[in-house]
C-alpha cells in the first residue's frame, strides 16, 4: 500500500489553507485594532465636541453675569474667574479636538473661536481693581474698571452674536464625528464578522486536517500492521541492502529461522554469508552484489548469473546437529530518483524441492539404468548370462577376500592392489565381451580406484573405504541383473518353444565362448571405429578345464587386436590392404597337447615402438632398451604395466592385459609366444599340455 | 546406497573416542563386506539402531583384551564385566553423538544398547550387506559394523 503521494498533497493543501486563514485572521485583527483605536478617538472627540456646544451660551451667561455685577458694583472677581476658566477650558478642548479632527466644520469653528480671542482676552486679562470707594459717591468704577466694563460689554455683545453660529458649527462637528463613529462601528462589525468567519473556517480546516490526519494515521497504522503481518508470516526471508551492502532495519521473521540469528540490523551482507559459504563463493557473491549497483546492469541478465541461486549451507539446529539447507537468493534493485536506492533480497528455503529434484533425478537414473540393464541383458543368452553372473560373483568374493586380509602397514595394503586389479580386470573383460556395459563400467570405475591407490605414497584403511562402497554397489547391481535375468528366463520358458528358436541347443561352454567372442568383436569394432571379421575354428575341442583361462586369454587378445592391431580402414587402404581386417582363432590338438593360435592381419609389432613405450613407462632404462634385440623387445609386451596406448579406455591402456594373459597361461602349465611382421600380421601361439579332462572335452 | 561421508562419520566417531579417551589414535584396517548373514562379533558389542533416511544397525564390537588395555590406559582400576559393558556403550554413544551432529534430523538414532557374548541378538537386516571396518588400536583389533539401507 502507498500513501505517501496523496498524504503529502493533502498535508500541503491543509498547511496552505491554514496559513491563508491565519493571515486573514491577523489582517482582521490588526484592522479591527486600528479601527477600534480610531473609534475610541472619535468617541472622545465626540464627547469633547458635545461638551463644547454648551460653551458659547456659558460664555454669554458668564459675561452677562460679569456685566451685571460691574453695573451693580458687586463683587466681580468670582465671575471673572469663572469666565477665565471657561475660556481656558474651551481653548484647551478645542486644541484637543484639533488633534482628532481636521474636518471643515472644525476648521470653521476653530476660525470663529479664534475671533473670540481679541474680544475675550482684554476681559480675562483684567487684574486691577474695578471699583473705587469714596465716602461721597460710594463705590464707583475706577478708570480701569470703566475700561474693563466696556470690554465686558463688547465681549457680551460679540458672544451673543456669535454664540449661535459657533454652536451650530460645533453641533455640525458633533454630527460628523457621530457619523464617523457610526461608520467605524459598522466597519468594526464587518471586520469582526469576517474575523469570526475566518476563525470558523480555520477551526473547520483544523478539524478537517485533524480528521484526515487521523484517517491517514489509521491507514498508515493499518498498513504498518499489514506489513508486519506479511513480514511475520511470509516464508521467504526479505531484507534491503544499502549502498554499503548492509542490511536495513526491517526484515521478515523467516530470516531468523533460515539463518539461526536475529542481529540483522546493520549487518554486512558479507558477514551474513561468511561462515556459511566457501571463501570463493563469498568473493563471487560480493562481486555480484557490487555489479547490482551499477546503473547499466540488466536485471534479467544479472538474474541468470546469480551465484547464490542455489546455495547449500550447513546450519546448527537446536539439538546441536548440523543440517544441510539449500537457499535461493534473489536480488531486485529498488530504483530511486538518483539511481539504485536499495537492493531487495529475498531468501527462500528450497531444501525440500532440491531434495525432491535429487530424488527424482535418482529415480530417473535408476529407471534409465533398469532400462539399459534390461536392454543389455535381453540380447544375452540366459545360460551364458547366468554363467557370467556366477563367475563374476565368485570373482567379487575373491576381491572381498583380498580386502578382508588383515592389514596395518602400507606394504600390507599395497600388496592387495595387484590381486584386486587382476580380478577386476578379468571381470571387466568378461562383462565387456558380453556387452554388459553397466557391469563393465562399474568394474572399470573400481579399476580406476585401484590404479589411483597405486599412485599414492602411503596407504591406509581409509583409502579403501570408497573401494568397498563401489564393491557393494557392484554387488547390488549384479543382484539386480540376476533378478532381471531370472525374470526374463521365466518369461522365455513360459513362451512357446518355437518362439524361443534353437538357441539352447548349443554346445555348452565352447559355443558360449564363440558367441561371446563374436559379440565382443562386434562391440569393439563399433567402439573403436574399426572394420574386421572374426573367424574361429576348433573351439569345440577346448577341454572344459581350459575354457575359463582361454576365455580370458582370447578376450584380452581380441581387445588388443581391435585397439592396437587392426588399422583404421583408410590406413589399411593406403597400405594396399583390404578395408576389412581379419582376426583368426584356431584351436587344435598337437602332438603333445593342444595349440591355440590367435592372429590378426593388422599393423604388427614394431620393436622400436615397443622399446620406446617401455622406456616411457619406465619399465626399462633407455640403455637397457638400446641393448635389446628384437626377441627381447617383443617380450616387453608380457611385462606388467606395459601398454603402447596413452589413453586409458575400457579396452586398453592400463598396461595390464598381456602380463595377465601370460600368467594365466603359465598357471595352467602352458607357454605363449608371439611372432609378427610389421605392417602384415601379429600371431600369438599358446601351447597347452594334454589335460586330464581331454576326454571330457565337448566333441 | 550408503554414502562415503556417512561411513566416514561412523568411522570418525569411533577413532575419535580412542583419540580422546586413551590419547592414542586408532587406525582403521582394511574394510570389507559381509554379504551373507552377520559378521562375527567379539565379547562386547555396543549397538545403535538407525531409522529415518536410512534404516539399519551400526555396532562396535571389541574383544575383552582390548577393552582391558583401554581401561588401563584410562587409569581405570575396575575391570569388571559391568565396566567393560559401560565402556563399549560409551564408544557406541560417541558414534551416535557424532552421527547426530553430522546427519541432523534425517537420521533417527537410538540410545545405544550393549550386548555381550559371541552370539548376541543383533537385529537382523535381511538381504543387506554389512560393511566391516576393522579398528586397530595398539596390537588389538575391534570392528565397526555398518549395515544400513
Amino acid at each position: 500500500m502507498n500513501f505517501s503521494g496523496a498524504d503529502r498533497k493533502r498535508q500541503l493543501v491543509t498547511v496552505g489553507v491554514g496559513t491563508v486563514l491565519m493571515l486573514v485572521m491577523a489582517g482582521v485583527l490588526i484592522a479591527g485594532f486600528r479601527l477600534a483605536t480610531q473609534m475610541n478617538a472619535n468617541v472622545a472627540a465626540l464627547q469633547t465636541a458635545s461638551a463644547l456646544q454648551t460653551y458659547p451660551n456659558t460664555l454669554v451667561a458668564q459675561l452677562t453675569s460679569l456685566r451685571d455685577r460691574l453695573e451693580t458694583r458687586a463683587y466681580s472677581g468670582q465671575a471673572l474667574a469663572d469666565l477665565r476658566a471657561t475660556v481656558e477650558k474651551f481653548d484647551r478642548e478645542m486644541k484637543q479636538l484639533g488633534e482628532f479632527s481636521h474636518s471643515p466644520q472644525f476648521e470653521q469653528a476653530q476660525a470663529l473661536w479664534q475671533q473670540y480671542s481679541p474680544v475675550l482676552d482684554p476681559v480675562i486679562d483684567f487684574t486691577d481693581q474695578p471699583y473705587v470707594d469714596s465716602d461721597e459717591e460710594g463705590s464707583t468704577l475706577s478708570p480701569e474698571g470703566r475700561t474693563h466694563y466696556a470690554d465686558v460689554k463688547r465681549a457680551q455683545l460679540f458672544t451673543q452674536e456669535n454664540s449661535e453660529p459657533l454652536q451650530a458649527l460645533l453641533a455640525g462637528l458633533s454630527t460628523q464625528l457621530q457619523t464617523e463613529a457610526s461608520t467605524g462601528a459598522n466597519r468594526l462589525r464587518v471586520l469582526l464578522s469576517a474575523g469570526v468567519l475566518a476563525a470558523l473556517v480555520l477551526a473547520a480546516a483544523a478539524a478537517w486536517f485533524q480528521l484526515t490526519r487521523g484517517r491517514s494515521e489509521r491507514l498508515a497504522r493499518e498498513a504498518q500492521e499489514q506489513t508486519r503481518d506479511i513480514l511475520r508470516t511470509v516464508k521467504e526471508g526479505f531484507f534491503l541492502l544499502d549502498a554499503d551492502y548492509k542490511i536495513g532495519s526491517v526484515w521478515s521473521d523467516a530470516l531468523t529461522r533460515l539463518f539461526g540469528r536475529s542481529d540483522f540490523a546493520g549487518l554486512a551482507f558479507e558477514e551474513l554469508l561468511k561462515d556459511l559459504v566457501p571463501p570463493a563463493t563469498l568473493a563471487t557473491a560480493m562481486k555480484y552484489i557490487k555489479l547490482l549497483w551499477g546503473e547499466r546492469a540488466h536485471e534479467n541478465l544479472m538474474k541468470s548469473i546469480n551465484p547464490l541461486g542455489q546455495l547449500e549451507i550447513h546450519v546448527e539446529t537446536a539439538s546441536g546437529a548440523r543440517e544441510a539447507r539449500y537457499l535461493q537468493f534473489d536480488f531486485h534493485r529498488v530504483m530511486g530518483p538518483k539511481g539504485v536506492k536499495h537492493v531487495l533480497v529475498s531468501v527462500g528455503d528450497i531444501t525440500s524441492s532440491v531434495l525432491l529434484a535429487k530424488e527424482l533425478q535418482e529415480s530417473q537414473e535408476n529407471a534409465n539404468q533398469q532400462v539399459d540393464m534390461m536392454l543389455g541383458v535381453m540380447h544375452i543368452d540366459p545360460v551364458q548370462l547366468m554363467s557370467f553372473l556366477d563367475s563374476t560373483e565368485t570373482g567379487l568374493q575373491l576381491v572381498n577376500a583380498i580386502l578382508k586380509e588383515p592389514a596395518r602397514t602400507d606394504a600390507e595394503f599395497r600388496k592387495k592392489l595387484d590381486g584386486l586389479f587382476r580380478e577386476l580386470h578379468s571381470i571387466k573383460g568378461e562383462a565387456s565381451a558380453l556387452n554388459l556395459m553397466s557391469v563393465a563400467h562399474r568394474t572399470h570405475a573400481l579399476e580406476d580406484m585401484v590404479t589411483e591407490l597405486k599412485k599414492r605414497p602411503e596407504l591406509s584403511g581409509n583409502d579403501f573405504l570408497p573401494l568397498v562402497l563401489k564393491l557393494d554397489d557392484l554387488l547390488a547391481h549384479l543382484r539386480s541383473v540376476r533378478e532381471l535375468a531370472t525374470r526374463l528366463s521365466n518369461l522365455r520358458e513360459s513362451a512357446p518353444t518355437e518362439a524361443r528358436g534353437g538357441r539352447s541347443s548349443g554346445k555348452g561352454g565352447t559355443d558360449e565362448l564363440s558367441r561371446t567372442l563374436q559379440s565382443l568383436a562386434e562391440r569393439l569394432a563399433k567402439d573403436h571405429n574399426k572394420k574386421f571379421r572374426l573367424s574361429v575354428s576348433g573351439l569345440a575341442d577346448i577341454p572344459r578345464a581350459y575354457v575359463p583361462t582361454l576365455k580370458d586369454v582370447l578376450i584380452q587378445m581380441l581387445r588388443n587386436s581391435a585397439v592396437h592391431g587392426i588399422e583404421p580402414a583408410e590406413v589399411r587402404r593406403a597400405n594396399t590392404k583390404s578395408d576389412v581386417g581379419e582376426v583368426r582363432i584356431e584351436f587344435r590338438k598337437s602332438a603333445d597337447g593342444f595349440e591355440l593360435m590367435f592372429e590378426d592381419d593388422g599393423a604388427g609389432l614394431l620393436p622400436e615402438q615397443l622399446k620406446a613405450a617401455a622406456v616411457r613407462k619406465q619399465i626399462v632404462t633407455p640403455e637397457e632398451a638400446a641393448a635389446m634385440d628384437t626377441r627381447a623387445a617383443m617380450a616387453l609386451i608380457f611385462r606388467p604395466g606395459f601398454s603402447t596406448q596413452e589413453q586409458v579406455s575400457m579396452d586398453a591402456g592400463r598396461g595390464v592385459g598381456m602380463d595377465v594373459v601370460a600368467k594365466s597361461v603359465y598357471a595352467i602349465g602352458g607357454k605363449i609366444g608371439v611372432t609378427t611382421n610389421p605392417g602384415k600380421f601379429t600371431r600369438f601361439k599358446v601351447s597347452l599340455p594334454a589335460s586330464e579332462e581331454t576326454s571330457t572335452a565337448v566333441a | 546406497m550408503i554414502q562415503e561421508s556417512e561411513l566416514k562419520t561412523f568411522v570418525e566417531g569411533t577413532t575419535n573416542y580412542f583419540e580422546v579417551a586413551a590419547q592414542q589414535p586408532a587406525s582403521i584396517g582394511s574394510p570389507y563386506l559381509v554379504t551373507e548373514g552377520q559378521p562375527s562379533v567379539h565379547e562386547y558389542t555396543g549397538v545403535i539402531n538407525i531409522t529415518g533416511k536410512r534404516e539399519g544397525v551400526v555396532y562396535f564390537t571389541a574383544p575383552k583384551a582390548m577393552l582391558t588395555v583401554l581401561l588401563m590406559k584410562m587409569q581405570e582400576s575396575d575391570f569388571s564385566h559391568e565396566t567393560m559393558r559401560d565402556l563399549v556403550g560409551e564408544v557406541a554413544n560417541t558414534i551416535s553423538g557424532n552421527a547426530r551432529k553430522d546427519f541432523g534430523r534425517d537420521f533417527v538414532i537410538s540410545v545405544p544398547s550393549v550386548l555381550t557374548g559371541e552370539k548376541p541378538e543383533i537385529p537382523a537386516m535381511p538381504g543387506l550387506r554389512s560393511f566391516v571396518i576393522p579398528i586397530n588400536w595398539r596390537s588389538h583389533s575391534a570392528k565397526l559394523v555398518v549395515a544400513l539401507k
